[in-house]
């Protein structure tokens, strides 16, 4: 609707560049990892809101996977409406603050932005992270009326799926327990994505915001091997499971040399320096062993972060080795600017064959070929092929495995959950797995994916969760369809059939 | 009712107390009044403002026993630990809020006092603290588990159980395990000497036969454990499984030994780990040729196919860094006790 006396938005009238973001230095910024990009102030974000169209039929919202109201929240900006701005946002994502910093937009919002036909698209992510920041700086939080329905809801993992879908339970009125098997809660968000990117202090202060709703978190809990799904569902009495266990177990490549010191992946190299403090050893007892020629292998985010981390501890040299060229580069485009300023050394088109060691068994070198681009893959990037005749050495001591992961076998081991070929839980349309009352999201479902694509799956899956219990969705509760005379069946009204779940009254008795 | 508090806290007793819990050791819990008062006043005062940093109030110790200069023994309060553990199985302890992730194979489990018991040898610098810090009624900062894939005990008829070094205390559960389900068992374990065996009585209880080695001969049989296992071979024919745990070096020689008599034989593998859940690689093995993470295809592999060198390298993977430790730990002990981290 468009508001009294506003003139009408168009292409011409709007600012025509982007407001700027401040980003800190590249030389002073990889000498620490204090947070690189230091988002808008309020007359960016001002100037940046009033590039915004308020299209009356956003294509914005259904490229966000979790359907945030953008151009609502973005209008609110515009019209100093902070606050609702806020409740516009959180409605939909409990956690601008970590989405507005790690989201891919320019694949999702920003990418169908109809601005960015002509201009650059409108920087939804940085307006996101504003607000976002604002709300923790300000102690906003949107402590919902809950209204305990009985249900009992676990989680199975901290990560960006579980903590979605525990928000959208504990909302719902369940009673919500997240299983964390780390000693810190956050999953990814702790363990995979450095300090630079996302502080700590950001991840907390979400979380607190999750128990505020009632969330419960128990961290040191492998689930699977201290009680398994089943239990959960019998002996520890949870009406609905929710896993989000997340892929982990990375991959390696199974070339000569992966066993030589100085060998590892991404994973274990940001295991150590976000959970464990590798980074302050000996103050910290978890050693690092990085050392200064350094190339990771892969050019995805964690690839990114792997070679940023690793310029921060100490390295000399950081190279990324990649067997396809920048443009299939599965990375965020703002990550792969950044780290390329900060100097990092990128070899597009170039496999490794093989990792060369000393006497000692400590890495010296690795043996490369240069590809090149041939025919279209399935993914649709054109896949590489190596170059007849190319080989050569290239000096390393640390060599880092960023080239994705496989499914973690943990649950598959110990419960009877169906997987698919790929070790990954099977679940139908509504994430439904095998097990009734048991819901999978995030990349135990999907693969190594991205963090708003695991909210997106924990949200999905909480609503299917919500349909299973038969709690009212607050989503659904006004919605017409399914209700009227045409929907009726055995004389019960389609759109009352939540009411009727005889699991309903025995939670409620319990509950009482 | 107390514990029930504890666990607001953000400890795992929450619903232990409630529901988890098989009524004996719920009855145990109440009466170990005392104690339960103690660890509520221990949680308070370790709960941090912020939710979302280690919260949890940690895990008691609740008995020490010394076996050495070196070796010693914990008794860790976790019903629900206690209840899922299973032979083979081990757990993933940080002592303090700066430590380091290690495991520690499940020595032995006792579902009715809900305690988990845990054989450490002070080698490196966080093992070294712990014998100092972990006395009775102190609190690990984090123990998880059980991790693992459990020991196989199967249907074997007559099985050899070989323990070395600090593979003895592993090898116990196992052992009992197969004594448990019929199996004719022959312990067989190694010490330095005399001075430094522990449990004897407790394997004999379980074992048919129970063979300790000496490397000085002080006690038992003069020699490596794989003169004890040529001993059991010698008496017996039909032997079909043996299962090792012990240094890397010790647990090749046995799968050497088994090799030319077509025994399966078993090994529990010790690499380097960080989470434990499969999620860092950190601890993968080369085993038939392919790469495997011990944490959780694990730790139990068919000796036969593991790269023994391979692990012995990766072990050596953090040499200098753990020398180091050690070296700045020992400075921060003179002249006063370094008390660098909190605890109660």
């Amino acid at each position: 609707m468009e508001k009294k006396g506003a003139k009408k938005k168009t292409i011409r009238n709007i600012p025509q560049d982007r407001a700027p973001m401040p980003v800190r230095d590249a030389d002073e910024r990889v000498q620490n990892f204090k947070e690189v990009a230091c988002g808008f102030d309020t007359d960016a974000a001002l100037v940046e809101a009033e590039r915004c169209l308020l299209c009356p039929d956003p294509a914005c919202v259904p490229g966000c996977p979790v359907a945030i109201d953008i151009v609502g929240f973005i209008e609110n900006i515009a019209d100093g409406n902070y606050r609702r701005s806020y409740d516009i946002l959180s409605d939909a994502n409990l956690l601008p603050a970590i989405c507005g910093r790690v989201c891919p937009q320019e694949d999702q919002c920003e990418g169908v932005c109809p601005v960015g036909d002509t201009l650059e698209p409108v920087a939804i992510g940085r307006l996101e992270r504003w607000i976002g920041d604002l709300a923790l700086a300000e102690g906003w939080t949107n402590e919902p009326y809950i209204e305990p329905n009985g249900f009992k809801v676990g989680i199975v993992g901290s990560g960006p799926a579980g903590i979605a879908c525990a928000a959208d339970m504990a909302k719902a009125g369940c009673d919500v327990t997240i299983y964390e098997a780390l000693h810190a809660p956050g999953g990814v968000l702790r363990y995979g994505i450095p300090e630079f990117r996302l502080p700590n202090e950001v991840i907390d202060a979400e979380m607190r915001n999750l128990t505020r709703m009632g969330v419960k978190i128990e961290c040191n809990t492998l689930v699977g091997r201290l009680f398994t799904i089943e239990q959960m569902l019998t002996e520890l009495g949870f009406h609905s499971v929710f896993i989000g266990s997340g892929a982990g177990y990375p991959k390696f490549m199974g070339i000569p040399g992966e066993s030589l010191h100085g060998v590892l992946s991404a994973n274990e190299l940001l295991t150590r320096c976000n959970l464990m403090g590798a980074g302050d050893f000996p103050h910290h007892d978890t050693p690092l062993g990085l050392g200064k020629h350094v190339a990771v292998i892969g050019s995805g985010n964690t690839a990114m972060d792997a070679m940023r981390v690793a310029l921060r501890l100490g390295a000399e040299k950081v190279y990324c080795v990649y067997r396809r060229t920048r443009d299939e580069s599965p990375a965020r485009e703002e990550e792969i600017v950044h780290t390329e300023e900060e100097g990092i050394e990128f070899h597009w088109l170039t496999a490794p064959l093989e990792i060369l060691g000393d006497d000692d068994g400590r890495v010296r070198a690795m043996r490369c070929i240069r590809m090149e681009l041939g025919e279209p893959d399935e993914s649709g990037r054109r896949r590489p092929v190596e170059v007849e005749g190319s080989e050569y050495e290239f000096e390393a001591d640390t060599v880092v495995y960023a080239i994705g992961t496989n499914a973690n076998p943990v649950l598959g081991q110990t419960s009877k959950l169906k997987l698919n070929q790929w070790g990954y839980l099977d679940v139908d349309e509504d994430l439904a797995t095998s097990m009734a009352g048991v819901y999978a999201g995030g990349d135990i479902v999907t693969g190594a994916a991205t963090v708003i694509l695991a909210m997106g799956l924990g949200r999905q899956a909480a609503r299917s969760m919500k349909a299973y219990l038969g709690v009212r969705d607050s989503e659904s509760a006004y919605r017409p369809e399914g209700q009227g005379p045409g929907n009726v069946l055995f004389g019960i009204d389609l759109g009352e059939k939540n009411f009727t779940r005889i699991r309903v009254a025995e939670a409620m008795s319990a509950a009482t | 009712m107390r514990i029930m508090i504890n666990g607001a806290d953000g400890g795992l007793y929450y619903f232990l107390s409630s529901e988890m819990l098989p009524a004996p050791a719920r009855r145990r819990s109440n009466l170990r009044g005392k104690n339960v008062i103690e660890t509520v006043q221990a949680g308070d005062q370790a709960c941090p403002a912020s939710a979302a940093s280690e919260s949890a109030p940690g895990f008691e110790i609740t008995a020490r026993e010394d076996f050495s200069d070196v070796t010693y023994l914990l008794e860790v309060r976790h019903p629900m630990l206690a209840r899922a553990a299973a032979p083979g199985q081990f757990v993933i302890v940080i002592s303090h809020e700066r430590g380091e992730r290690i495991p520690l194979t499940i020595a032995d489990f006792d579902r009715n006092e809900g305690t988990i018991t845990l054989v450490v040898q002070a080698v490196g610098k966080t093992t070294r603290e712990m014998q100092q810090r972990c006395q009775v009624g102190a609190r690990l900062s984090s123990v998880v588990g059980p991790m693992g894939i459990p020991s196989e005990i199967g249907n074997a008829r007559k099985v050899v159980c070989v323990g070395g070094g600090l593979g003895v205390a592993p090898i116990f559960p196992q052992l009992r395990a197969f004594k448990q389900s019929g199996t004719y068992v022959i312990g067989v374990v190694g010490f330095r000497n005399r001075e430094l065996v522990f449990w004897e009585e407790k394997f004999k209880e379980h074992c048919d036969e129970f063979i300790i080695c000496t490397d000085d001969g002080s006690a038992g049989i003069k020699g490596l454990v794989t003169d004890g296992i040529r001993v059991a071979l010698q008496r017996h024919a039909d032997i079909d499984k043996l299962v090792a745990i012990g240094p890397p070096i010790m647990m090749k020689a046995c799968a050497e030994t088994t090799r030319p008599h077509g025994i399966a034989t078993t090994v529990s593998l010790n690499p380097i780990m960080v989470d434990g859940t499969g999620m860092c690689g950190g601890c993968r093995v080369q085993v038939a040729g392919e790469t495997k993470f011990a944490c959780v295809d694990g730790p139990e592999f068919n000796a036969h196919d593991v790269d023994f060198e391979d692990l012995m390298g990766r072990l050596r993977r953090f040499t200098a860094y753990e020398r180091q430790a050690v070296e700045v730990w020992e400075q921060g002990q003179s002249p006063t006790e370094s008390g660098a981290t909190p605890r109660t």
